[in-house]
């Protein structure tokens, strides 16, 4: 019996293994960042983490806030800006991987973080597309991860090219051949992207998943690998390394939010169960 | 594209010349007239490497070490010092004339312009128009029609004119300090260290001092040659001598002046490059014989002075999610009532 965990920290942790020692990571913060302080810690000390506002090499020690959070890590190596990150880095061919978070995704990997619903007439206006597109249009591999989105037919508006239409079809667009989304983590299994068609297909299952409920969640006839992975546990010191790192993603966002609002009544009601 | 991932690539300016140097390759100095990494420029004369191709922005005597030591054959050029009138042949006048080494004019605006375009790995990039009506556009050189051109404003506008990026195989480059991974810090003129360095495919990079990382992380701004580009960081005490290195040393007009008296004359500038370049093995050697011929007080005359910048401070409180007692500010509990909560609330999953 192993040390018990969260399925958000399954998520981080399984999206660590996506990083090599060596490589450079594009990273913005969330879970993504905690996977690639859990690589750097363990089997990836020397990949370098990139973050679009222009900090090169940070080391953070807490989850950034967001891209420019210079209050997470004692200095870093390289400080440029984000016209140096999207010219002289990532369009050179330096990102080895990006990380990013989902809103929608269709099955060539492409994404939606800009409307939810018609655009002219949205139900949900969500942040915008900020350096997704860039970031998976140009890094040799993409890596997604999903927690509070949701996998689609068709995307409500394309923010962020994956494969395209499928096929040979991302790199007549323009972007660099043999590059693309690599991988998709959900809190149910993981996803690859087939070869030729480019179309997703189930890889592999979290630990207790049944194939059903992926399915329940995917709204075209899943294409499944011949034999599905099982998602491997973290080591109990990998879970302290993540709690230690990011207790809020390990919590999960509903309950974090409870955490946080319960203190701020606590403050500001003068309580405080330090003192 | 090849980067370099290594956390200690220090080696000898011979070393780092006999792997990354090939014959043929195009190079360009990151740095322009200041701070120039002589050193490394006479590593690459003892190489005996030929054919090379420089992009030169602006300098004072490495191009004509270069030119008579038959390690360059091309020269694409905005600016190079020249001393005497008609009646002296400078070395590059003397190659182009005897066949030796083909040019090619440009400004010193389109020449960075293409190393920026280069950097940035864009095809082209604008430039100002009103330039094409001199002979520097006009006239081709041995780039030829690989140089520049007119587009057409897509906007509507009238035609833009264009320089075509380049990526040189090298830069060699002298800074203040670096880490051993190759985080290189220049301060003083920056004129066109960055795009030059960021053009290139892989920078050699002799630094005054190796620093700790952490002095580099301490001020991440001042990063010129960033490490993942740096495929060789070689150490190098006066490694800009006799330019002038902002913080370390003054140009030195007395060694200059030597140089300089010898060199429109053939057997005078061999005489200078077996004394100084082929005469000694690395600038360690250099400085021995420096030492030997003037004495310390030459060097010591030309040392700088400090006028230290007020340092930046990027200070937050670096308060830990867990304090050292495992306690929480944001949350108000500790590490192991953390746990207890997330089990009470039936988010932890048996492992």
């Amino acid at each position: 019996m192993g040390v018990k965990y969260t399925w958000d920290e399954l998520i981080v942790y399984r999206a660590a293994q996506e990083i090599r020692d060596g490589e450079i990571v594009v990273i913005g913060q969330g879970i993504p960042m905690a996977a690639g302080v859990l690589a750097r810690k363990t089997h990836a000390p020397n990949s370098l983490i990139v973050t679009e506002a222009g900090m090169v090499g940070i080391d953070p020690f807490k989850v950034p806030l967001h891209i420019a959070d210079t209050s997470c890590t004692r200095g870093y190596s390289y400080g440029c800006d984000m016209f140096d990150i999207f010219t002289t880095v990532v369009h050179r061919g330096y990102v080895d991987v990006a990380f990013l978070g989902v809103g929608q995704i269709d099955k060539y990997g492409n994404l939606n973080s800009s409307y939810i619903g018609d655009p002219n007439d949205y139900e949900m206006r969500l942040a915008g597309a900020g350096g997704a597109p860039e970031f998976a249009g140009y890094s040799q591999r993409t890596v997604y991860t999903l927690s509070g989105g949701e996998i689609v037919e068709k995307l409500d508006y394309f923010t962020t090219p994956g494969y395209v239409d499928g096929g040979n079809s991302r790199y007549e667009a323009g972007m660099p051949e043999g590059s693309g989304p690599s991988t998709l983590i959900t809190t149910k299994g993981v996803f690859k992207f087939d070869r030729e068609t480019k179309e997703m297909y189930l890889a592999g299952l979290h630990p207790g998943v049944s194939l059903e409920e992926v399915k329940a969640q995917v709204p075209w006839e899943l294409k499944v690998a011949e034999t599905l992975e099982i998602t491997e546990l973290p080591s109990e010191e990998e879970v302290a390394i993540i709690r230690d790192f990011s207790p809020e993603l390990s919590v999960g966002r509903k309950l974090s939010i409870e955490l946080i609002t319960r203190r701020v009544l606590n403050v500001l009601s003068g309580r405080n169960t330090e003192a | 594209m090849e980067k370099f991932m290594e956390r200690d690539k220090r080696m000898s300016g011979a070393e780092a010349i006999a792997r990354f140097v090939n014959d043929g390759d195009s190079f360009v100095f990151a740095n322009c007239l200041t701070g120039m990494p002589l050193g490394l420029v006479h590593d690459l004369i003892r190489s005996g490497k030929k054919g090379l191709f420089l992009f030169q922005q602006g300098g004072i005597e490495e191009v004509d070490l270069l030119i008579s030591s038959g390690t360059i054959d091309r020269l694409a050029v905005a600016y190079n010092f020249r001393l005497g009138g008609k009646r002296v042949t400078p070395p590059l006048d003397r190659a182009m004339k005897e066949g030796r080494l083909q040019v090619e004019e440009l400004t010193n605006f389109t020449l960075l312009a293409m190393m920026k375009a280069g950097a940035m790995g864009y095809p082209f990039l604008p430039v100002l128009g009103g330039m094409r009506v001199t002979d520097v556009i006009r006239k081709q050189g041995f780039l030829g029609d690989r140089c520049f051109a007119e587009v057409k404003d897509p906007f509507g506008g009238p035609d833009v004119l264009v320089v075509k990026g380049y990526r040189p195989d090298f830069a060699l480059m002298h800074v203040q300090r670096a880490d051993t991974a190759g985080n290189g810090q220049l301060w003083g003129a920056m004129i066109n260290s960055k795009w030059a360095a960021l053009a290139a495919d892989r920078i050699i990079l002799s630094a005054e001092e190796i620093v700790d990382t952490e002095v580099i992380m301490s001020a991440p701004h001042l990063t010129i040659a960033p490490a993942h580009k740096v495929c060789a960081v070689v150490p190098s005490p006066w490694g800009a001598h006799p330019s002038e290195l902002a913080g370390f040393y003054d140009y030195d007009m007395v060694f200059r002046a030597l140089y300089f008296a010898g060199v429109n004359d053939p057997d005078a500038m061999k005489a200078w490059m077996d004394e100084w370049i082929y005469g000694v093995s690395d600038r360690k050697g250099y400085l021995e014989h420096y030492l030997r011929k003037f004495g310390r007080e030459r060097l010591e005359a030309i040392k700088a002075r400090p006028l230290k910048s007020v340092p930046a401070d990027y200070g937050f409180s670096f308060a830990p999610n867990w304090d050292e007692r495992g306690y929480s500010e944001n949350f108000d509990m500790t590490l192991d009532e953390f746990i207890r909560f997330m089990d009470e609330r039936g988010i932890l999953r048996e492992g």
